[in-house]
C-alpha cells in the first residue's frame, strides 16, 4: 500500500512539474467586442491554436496573453452565444480588437456531467438539462435555484423561502435522498440531516457558471444516491470571470397581508474575482438574504395514527391534531382518568362506565406555526477560492463555501433551522486529463429545533400531562363533571379544555418566552433541539486515459472514498454512546468509442461498498445515434442504487405518537424486538398478526431504460427534446408502520392503537416500476423572442399495499416560458414570463399525507440593460398573481414575491 | 418586419393573458366537512313539563327550585324523574302532616309549594330527580344489584365537584326509582327524556350510622359495631364506613329484640354447664351423694342459667362486659356484623322473588362463603314481605316491612334510604354458620 502511494505521489509531482520550456515570450493585448453593438464582452476564451496557452477577457473585455511562439500566431476566440473566430496576430505592437458576431445558441451548450467529458448537449447520451449564467440573467426568478422548477421533468418541494428541494422522476420532499446535489463536485447533502442545502449553503447567484441536471439514474458516474437524478452546480472560475459584481435586490412579500403585514425582502450578493497573474487568481463571494418567511398555515385535522387528514377543528375534535399546529401531537385516552375516578368514587362508576365504552382520545392544546415560529429568514453565504495554475494545464483550487442562517425544513415535523451552519471545504487539482479532490462537509445544526417536540415539551414544562393534578387529570375530571351536569360531549370537552388550559401561557408573554426558549434549546427528547454536528469527508479522483487508449476507446477511470461521522448526541440518531462512522468506497471506469460516424457507444461500470452493506455493481450502457446534423437519438440502460441514508440506518426519533427508527440491526436490541416482536399495524387492525421480520436492509437499486431524441429542426430554430423511460426498482426502500406490545404480552388487536408504534425502514420484495416521458420545445422566433414549452409525466406502479412510497410527483406537469432577451431601443429591454402547471396528486410525507390540488403559477420579469457597466435593472415577480399554493402537505403556502434588482457587472 | 413584430406582440399578450387567467384558477386545498350538529328541536324538558297539566305541581316545584332554565337549556341532556300531580299531592300531604288534604284543590298545593317549601329544599328534590344524559327505559337495567346513577345534586360542592347523590333506577320487578314506582316512561323532550313516578323521591339526608346510632330499637347493633371496631382505628372501622358518603351499603339491622334473643340463648348455652357444675359441687358439699347431686343440678340449673343469661343480655352493654369478651371477641362480633352488610344498595323492590344468595362484606374475609339469601314477595305494586336468610339460621329472618309504603327516615323499618346506603330492620340476627 505504501509503495503504491509513493508511485501515485511521484506521478502527480511529475505532472505538476512538467513545465513548458521557457523561451522568449511575447505579450499580446486586446479587447473583445460585440460586432453588432460594440459592447465589450467578458469571459471570452482566447487560446492559441495548437497550443495549451489560453486566457479570458476580463470584465471590461480586455485580455492579455503571453506566448512563447514566434509571430504570427492564430488566436481562437470563443464565447457562448457567439461564433468562433480565428484571429491571426502578426504583431504585438498594438492592441488587437476582436469583433465577435452573435450566433444562434440553440442546442450549442456544452455539458460535462453526462459523460464526465465535455460534449455538446445535443450529443449527450442521457437526458440532461442545463442552466447557464445567461439563462439566470434573464430568468423570471428571484433566486437562481428557482429556475430549476422550469426545467423539463423537475419537481421542486418548497418548505420555505430558502429551503427548496428539486427532484426528477418522483420522490419529491424536503429531504430527498434519491437526488444528488453537487456543488463544484462536492456532495452538498448535510450529512446528518440528509437534505441538500444548495440553496442556503453553496453558490451565490453571481458565482454560478452553470447548472447541469441529469434526470434519472446516475450512480454509474456519481456513485450512491442519484437514483432519480443529479444536479451539478459549477461556480465561475476567477481566471475566467473577473472583476467586481454585485446585485441589490429589494422586494416585498405578503402583499395581501393574509399571514402577516407586507414585509420587505432583501437580497444582496457580491462577487469579486481577481486574476493576480497568469498563475494565480482568487474570488470572494458573499450573499445576504433577509425576509419574513412564509409559514405553514394548514389547520386541517390530521389523524396521525392512520396517516390521513380528517374533518375537525380544535373546537370540534377533542383529539384535534392540526397539520401546522404543534404540541397537539400529545394525545391520551382520558378513560384512564375516568376509570381512576371510578375507582376512587364508586358511586360514579356505573355512570362512568357508560362514557367509557370506546376510547376518548384527547390531545393537548397546541400552538400554531404562526404563533411559535420566528418568520425572520436570514441566509448569509460566504465563499471563495484560491486558484493557482501549477502549469498551464494544471490548476490547484482551494475553495470554501460556508453558510449560516435560519430557514424552515419539513421532516417528521416542521423544523426551525436556526443558526444553522455548514461549511464545505475542498482542495482540488485539475488537469484536462485528471482530477483529484479532497473535501469535507462540516455541519452544525446550531439552535435548530423540532417545532413539534419543542411545543410538546413546552406543554409538559408548563403543566405535565400526567399525574393526579396534571393536565389530563384536570381535563378528565372537568369532562366528567360536565357530563354529570348533562353537558353534551362537545360542551363537556370544551369545558374540560378550558379548565385544563387555565393559566396556559399566552404567546409572547414573558412566561411563554421563558419556557419556550428554555425548552427549544434542550435536546430531544426533553426539549426540541437537534444537536447535530455530523461531518462528511470525501476524497475522489479520476483520470482520462484517452490520450493513451484513443485508438481503442476513450477511457476514464475514477475512485472515491467517503466517510460520514454522525454526531447528534442521541437527539437524532442512536448515538448516545458516541459518534457513528459510516465509510463508503467506490471506483468506476467508462469507455466510449465512436463505432461509426453516426454511432457512439459508451459503457460505464461502477462498484461501491458501504461498510454496513454488501458491495454494489452498477453498469451503464449508452448509445448516441446521429440521424442528421444536430439531430441525435440516444438510448441508454442505466442502473443506480442508494445505500439507505444515514437517517434510514440510524435515526432514533421519538415523535410521541410513534417512533421513527432506523434499520440498523442494533435497533433489535434497543427495542427488544427479538423478545417482544413487532407486528404490521394495518394487518393487526384487520385482525391478522403479521410479525415484522427485521431482516438486514439492502441498498435500493433501479434499472432504467431510456430512449430519447434531441435535435434542431426548422432551420435550427426549434430544439426538440423528447424522452421516455421505464425503470424497475428492486429492494425498494420504504417505511412500514409496525406496533409492539407495551407490556411484552402477546400482541392483541387493541394494540394497533394502544401499543408502541414504530415507523421502520424496509425493503420491498416486489418489483416497483416507474415510467414516464418528457418533451421539450425551445423555439427561437425572431427578434430575440423565444418560446419554451415542456411537459413531463412520471409514474410509479406496483407499489405494495401498506407501503409508504412517498413518490410525490404529479402525473403531469407543464412549463411554458415566453421571453425576449433584447428588444426596444438598442435592445436594452428584456422580459420573461414563465408559467407552470402541475397536476393534483396524493402527497405522502413524514409530517402528513394528503391530496395536493393542481397548481398553476406565473413568474415574470422585465429588465433594462445598462451596457456600459454591464448592469441590469430587473423588475420581477415570483408567483405574480399571489395565488398561494403549496407542494407538500404541511409546507408553507407560497405567495407572491415582487422585487426590483440592480445588478452590476453581470455576465 | 414591423408587421411581424406586431404579430409577435399580439401573440405575446395572448400567451401571457392565458397564463395569467389559468394561474388565477388555483384550487384551494382540500377541505373536509364535518357532519353538521343538528340543533335539537321541539320543547325542552321544562317546557314539556310545563305543558303537561298533570305535571303542573311539579313544575311549580321546579320553578321554586329555580331550575327551569337549567332543564330548558337545549345544550344539555338530562333524564328527569317527574312525580305527577298525584304523587305531589301525596308528598305534600305527608310533609304537611296531613294539613293539606289529598282532596284539596290544586291551588292549595301550589300555595303550599310557594309558601312552605324552601327553595333549597325544592332544588334538592328536583336536582335529585335529574340525571345527566338521556336514559331511556330500555337502557335502565334489570340486574341486581341495581344501577347506581348519579344525579345532578352535589351535596358538598366545596369537597369535590364530582360528588353526587345517586339514584337507583331499575326495571327489575317493574320499573322503579329507588323505591318509588315509575308509572310512565320515555316521554321525549328536545334535550332529554322524562319518566313519571308515582311518588316524590327525596334525597337522603343522613348517614346510615346516624340512624343506627340514634334508633332506640337498634342499640344492640350500635353496641355490636362499637365492639367490632374496638382495637381498630378509623378509617378502617365499620362506623367509619357507615359514615362514609362514598360507601354504598345495605344494612340488615337486627332489632334489639333479635339481638336479645340470640344473646340470651347463646349465653344460656354457655352458662348451663357451668351452673350445673357449680350446683353439683354445692350439693355434694352439702352432703348429697354425687349421683343424686348431679341429677338434681341438671334439673335445677336451667332456670338459674336462663335467669343469668337474661340478665347479662338485658342491655347493649353485653358487648362491653369484660366477662364475656371471650365469647364476644371483637373479631367474632365483627364477623357477625359484616354478615349483615351487603356491599350494594338493595331496596326490597329489587330483591329476587325466589331466594337467591348474595355475598356480604364477610366474603371479603371468606370469599367462598355463600352469603345471604334474599327473597321478596310482591303485592301490587309494593313488597308485602321480604326475608333474608343467614346460612346458620334455621329460618329466614323477616325484614320488618313498613306499615305503609315509603315511610321515610327515621320512622320506617324497611327501605330506609341514607346518603351511603339503605337499611332494613330484621327480626333475627343472621348467623354466618
Amino acid at each position: 500500500m505504501k509503495k503504491r502511494t509513493t508511485y501515485l505521489f511521484a506521478f502527480i509531482i511529475a505532472n505538476l512539474l512538467s513545465l513548458a520550456t521557457l523561451a522568449q515570450s511575447t505579450t499580446i493585448t486586446g479587447i473583445i467586442v460585440n460586432q453588432v453593438n460594440n459592447e465589450s464582452i467578458s469571459a471570452v476564451s482566447i487560446t492559441i491554436k495548437g497550443g495549451e496557452t489560453g486566457t479570458f477577457s476580463d470584465d471590461r473585455g480586455n485580455f492579455k496573453i503571453t506566448v512563447t511562439q514566434k509571430l504570427p500566431i492564430t488566436l481562437l476566440v470563443s464565447s457562448v452565444g457567439y461564433g468562433l473566430q480565428e484571429v491571426v496576430i502578426a504583431s504585438a505592437a498594438k492592441p488587437v480588437t476582436v469583433k465577435l458576431a452573435p450566433a444562434n445558441t440553440l442546442g450549442q451548450d456544452v455539458v460535462v456531467s453526462a459523460s464526465r467529458v465535455a460534449q455538446k448537449i445535443l450529443e449527450s447520451p442521457v437526458s440532461i438539462e442545463r442552466i447557464s449564467a445567461a439563462n439566470i440573467r434573464n430568468a423570471p426568478a428571484a433566486n437562481f435555484y428557482d429556475i430549476v422548477t422550469t426545467l423539463k421533468g423537475v419537481d421542486v418541494t418548497t418548505s420555505s423561502l430558502t429551503f427548496k428541494t428539486p427532484t426528477t422522476r418522483g420522490f419529491g420532499g424536503s429531504g430527498n435522498v434519491r437526488f444528488n446535489q453537487l456543488v463544484d463536485g462536492m456532495d452538498n447533502q448535510a450529512p446528518g440531516l440528509n437534505f441538500s442545502v444548495g440553496a442556503i449553503v453553496g453558490l451565490n447567484e453571481l458565482d454560478v457558471d452553470n447548472i447541469e441536471l441529469l434526470s434519472g439514474a446516475s450512480s454509474a458516474l456519481y456513485g450512491p444516491g442519484g437514483m432519480n437524478g443529479t444536479m451539478l452546480m459549477t461556480s465561475k472560475n476567477p481566471f475566467k470571470y473577473q472583476g467586481l459584481s454585485f446585485t441589490v435586490k429589494e422586494g416585498i412579500m405578503h402583499t395581501d397581508q393574509s399571514e402577516r403585514p407586507a414585509s420587505p425582502y432583501h437580497n444582496w450578493a457580491l462577487r469579486w474575482a481577481q486574476k493576480v497573474s497568469e498563475k494565480f487568481a482568487f474570488k470572494i463571494t458573499t450573499e445576504l438574504l433577509q425576509a419574513k418567511d412564509w409559514i405553514g398555515t394548514d389547520m386541517r385535522d390530521y389523524d396521525r395514527s392512520n396517516g390521513k387528514l380528517r374533518a375537525g377543528t380544535r373546537a370540534t375534535d377533542p383529539n384535534y391534531d392540526g397539520v401546522n399546529v404543534y404540541g397537539d401531537e400529545t394525545t391520551a385516552d382520558i378513560r384512564q382518568v375516568l376509570n381512576g375516578v371510578a375507582g376512587q368514587a364508586p358511586f360514579l362508576a356505573p355512570f362512568i362506565s357508560t362514557l367509557t365504552t370506546k376510547p376518548i382520545n384527547v390531545s393537548r392544546t397546541g400552538y400554531t406555526e404562526q404563533q411559535i415560529l420566528n418568520p425572520n429568514t436570514v441566509n448569509f453565504k460566504l465563499g471563495g477560492s484560491f486558484n493557482y495554475k501549477i502549469t498551464p494545464g494544471t490548476e490547484a483550487i482551494l475553495a470554501a463555501y460556508w453558510g449560516t442562517g435560519n430557514t424552515v425544513y419539513t421532516g417528521a415535523s416542521r423544523y426551525s433551522i436556526k443558526d444553522f451552519k455548514m461549511g464545505q471545504y475542498k482542495f482540488e487539482l485539475n488537469n484536462k486529463n485528471w482530477m483529484l479532490r479532497a473535501y469535507t462537509t462540516q455541519e452544525n445544526a446550531g439552535e435548530s429545533y423540532n417545532l413539534g417536540a419543542t411545543t410538546q415539551n413546552f406543554n409538559e414544562a408548563w403543566k405535565p400531562s400526567g399525574g393526579s393534578t396534571g393536565w389530563y387529570a384536570q381535563y378528565g375530571q372537568s369532562f366528567l363533571a360536565a357530563k354529570l351536569a348533562g353537558a353534551t360531549d362537545f360542551d363537556a370537552h370544551t369545558a374540560a379544555r378550558a379548565t385544563a388550559d387555565v393559566g396556559r401561557p399566552e404567546v409572547g408573554s414573558t412566561e411563554f418566552n421563558d419556557i419556550y426558549n428554555r425548552i427549544r434549546k434542550l435536546p430531544v427528547p426533553k426539549g426540541g433541539a437537534l444537536l447535530d454536528r455530523s461531518d462528511l469527508y470525501g476524497v475522489e479522483g479520476n483520470y482520462n486515459l484517452s490520450s493513451v487508449t484513443k485508438s481503442v476507446a476513450d477511457i476514464i477511470v475514477g475512485a472515491n472514498y467517503k466517510k460520514y461521522v454522525l454526531n447528534s448526541q442521541g437527539t437524532l440518531f442512536a448515538d448516545t454512546a458516541g459518534v457513528i462512522g459510516i465509510s463508503e468506497i467506490g471506483a468506476f471506469i467508462q469507455a466510449s468509442r465512436a463505432i461509426t460516424n453516426n454511432l457512439k457507444l459508451t459503457a460505464s461500470a461502477r462498484y461501491d461498498k458501504n461498510e454496513n452493506f454488501k458491495g454494489r455493481f452498477t453498469p451503464r450502457v449508452t448509445a448516441v445515434i446521429k440521424v442528421g446534423e444536430n439531430s441525435n437519438i440516444r438510448l441508454s440502460y442505466q442502473t443506480a442504487y442508494r445505500f439507505p441514508s444515514t437517517q434510514m440506518q440510524w435515526i432514533n426519533l421519538d415523535l410521541v405518537s410513534y417512533k421513527l427508527i432506523g434499520g440498523n440491526a442494533a435497533f433489535k436490541n434497543i427495542y427488544h424486538f427479538d423478545t417482544n416482536p413487532a407486528y404490521d399495524r394495518d394487518s393487526l387492525k384487520n385482525g391478522k398478526t403479521v410479525q415484522q421480520n427485521f431482516s438486514t436492509l439492502k441498498p435500493e437499486a433501479i434499472s432504467s431504460f431510456e430512449a430519447g431524441y434531441k435535435g434542431l429542426i426548422i432551420d435550427s430554430k426549434l430544439l426538440l427534446d423528447i424522452y421516455g423511460y421505464y425503470g424497475q426498482y428492486t429492494d425498494f426502500l420504504a417505511r412500514r408502520v409496525v406496533v409492539q406490545s407495551r407490556t411484552g404480552a402477546p400482541i392483541k388487536p387493541s394494540d394497533a392503537d394502544a401499543g408502541q408504534i414504530y415507523s421502520v425502514p424496509i425493503n420491498s420484495t416486489s418489483k416497483v416500476k416507474t415510467y414516464g416521458f418528457g418533451i421539450g420545445l425551445d423555439y427561437k422566433i425572431v427578434a430575440n423572442y423565444a418560446l419554451s414549452v415542456n411537459a413531463a409525466s412520471d409514474n410509479l406502479t406496483d407499489v405494495p399495499t401498506n407501503f409508504i412510497a412517498s413518490f410525490n410527483s404529479p402525473k403531469y406537469k407543464v412549463n411554458a416560458t415566453f421571453a425576449n432577451t433584447g428588444f426596444g431601443k438598442n435592445k436594452r429591454m428584456g422580459f420573461a414570463v414563465a408559467y407552470r402547471w402541475q397536476d393534483a396528486f396524493y402527497f405522502e410525507g413524514d409530517l402528513a399525507n394528503g391530496n395536493l390540488p393542481s397548481v398553476q403559477t406565473v413568474d415574470a420579469q422585465v429588465s433594462y440593460k445598462l451596457p456600459k457597466t454591464k448592469s441590469i435593472i430587473k423588475l420581477g415577480a415570483n408567483n405574480l398573481l399571489n395565488q398561494y399554493y403549496y407542494n407538500a402537505v404541511g409546507n408553507s403556502l407560497i405567495g407572491g414575491l415582487y422585487y426590483l434588482s440592480f445588478g452590476y457587472n453581470i455576465y | 418586419m414591423k408587421y411581424i413584430n406586431n404579430k409577435i406582440k399580439i401573440h405575446l399578450l395572448l400567451v401571457v393573458s392565458i397564463m395569467v387567467i389559468l394561474s388565477s384558477c388555483n384550487k384551494a386545498v382540500e377541505q373536509f366537512t364535518e357532519l353538521a350538529v343538528v340543533a335539537p328541536t321541539g320543547k325542552a324538558l321544562g317546557e314539556t313539563i310545563a305543558a303537561t297539566p298533570t305535571d303542573n305541581l311539579y313544575y311549580k316545584l321546579i320553578v321554586k327550585a329555580g331550575l327551569e332554565a337549567t332543564i330548558n337549556n337545549k345544550a344539555t341532556t338530562f333524564t328527569m324523574f317527574v312525580p305527577d300531580n298525584n304523587a305531589m299531592k301525596i308528598f305534600i300531604n305527608a310533609i304537611s302532616g296531613g294539613q293539606v288534604p289529598l282532596a284539596a284543590p290544586d291551588v292549595v298545593f301550589i300555595g303550599f309549594i310557594d309558601t312552605y317549601i324552601p327553595a333549597a329544599t325544592a332544588a334538592g328534590i328536583v336536582s335529585y330527580n335529574i340525571c345527566g344524559q338521556s336514559l331511556l327505559s330500555a337502557n335502565i337495567p334489570a340486574t341486581f344489584p341495581n344501577f347506581q346513577y348519579p344525579t345532578i345534586l352535589n351535596p358538598a360542592p366545596s369537597v369535590s365537584a364530582l360528588l353526587r347523590l345517586t339514584t337507583f333506577p331499575s326495571t327489575r320487578n317493574g320499573a322503579w326509582l329507588n323505591t318509588g314506582p315509575i308509572t310512565a316512561v320515555d316521554l321525549l323532550a328536545a334535550n332529554g327524556v322524562i319518566h313519571h313516578t308515582a311518588f316524590v323521591t327525596t334525597p337522603p339526608q343522613r348517614f346510615l350510622w346516624d340512624r343506627i346510632s340514634t334508633d332506640t330499637a337498634l342499640t344492640y347493633l350500635k353496641a355490636a359495631i362499637n365492639r367490632a371496631d374496638s382495637g381498630t382505628t378509623a378509617p378502617g372501622t365499620l362506623q367509619g364506613a357507615l359514615l362514609n358518603i362514598g360507601a354504598n351499603l345495605t344494612v340488615f339491622a337486627p332489632t334489639d329484640a333479635a339481638f336479645k334473643a340470640l344473646l340470651t340463648g347463646a349465653i344460656y348455652k354457655a352458662l348451663l354447664p357451668i351452673v350445673i357444675q357449680q350446683l353439683t359441687a354445692a350439693y355434694i358439699a352439702g352432703g348429697m351423694p354425687p349421683a343424686n347431686a348431679a341429677a338434681m343440678a341438671i334439673t335445677n340449673a336451667p332456670p338459674i342459667a336462663i335467669g343469668q343469661a337474661k340478665a347479662l343480655s338485658a342491655a347493649p352493654t353485653v358487648f362491653s362486659n369484660p366477662a364475656l369478651f371471650g365469647a364476644l371477641s371483637a373479631q367474632t362480633v365483627k364477623g357477625i356484623v359484616v354478615y349483615h352488610l351487603f356491599g350494594n344498595r338493595a331496596f326490597t323492590n329489587n330483591f329476587p322473588t325466589t331466594t337467591t344468595y348474595y355475598p356480604t362484606l364477610l366474603n371479603g374475609g371468606i370469599p367462598t362463603h355463600p352469603g345471604i339469601g334474599l327473597t321478596a314477595t310482591f303485592g301490587v305494586p309494593f313488597v308485602t314481605a321480604a326475608t333474608v336468610k343467614g346460612v346458620g339460621n334455621s329460618t329466614a329472618s323477616n325484614i320488618i316491612i313498613n306499615v305503609s309504603p315509603l315511610i321515610p327516615d327515621p320512622k320506617g323499618t324497611s327501605d330506609q334510604h341514607y346518603l351511603n346506603g339503605v337499611l332494613h330492620k330484621i327480626d333475627q340476627v343472621l348467623l354466618p354458620q
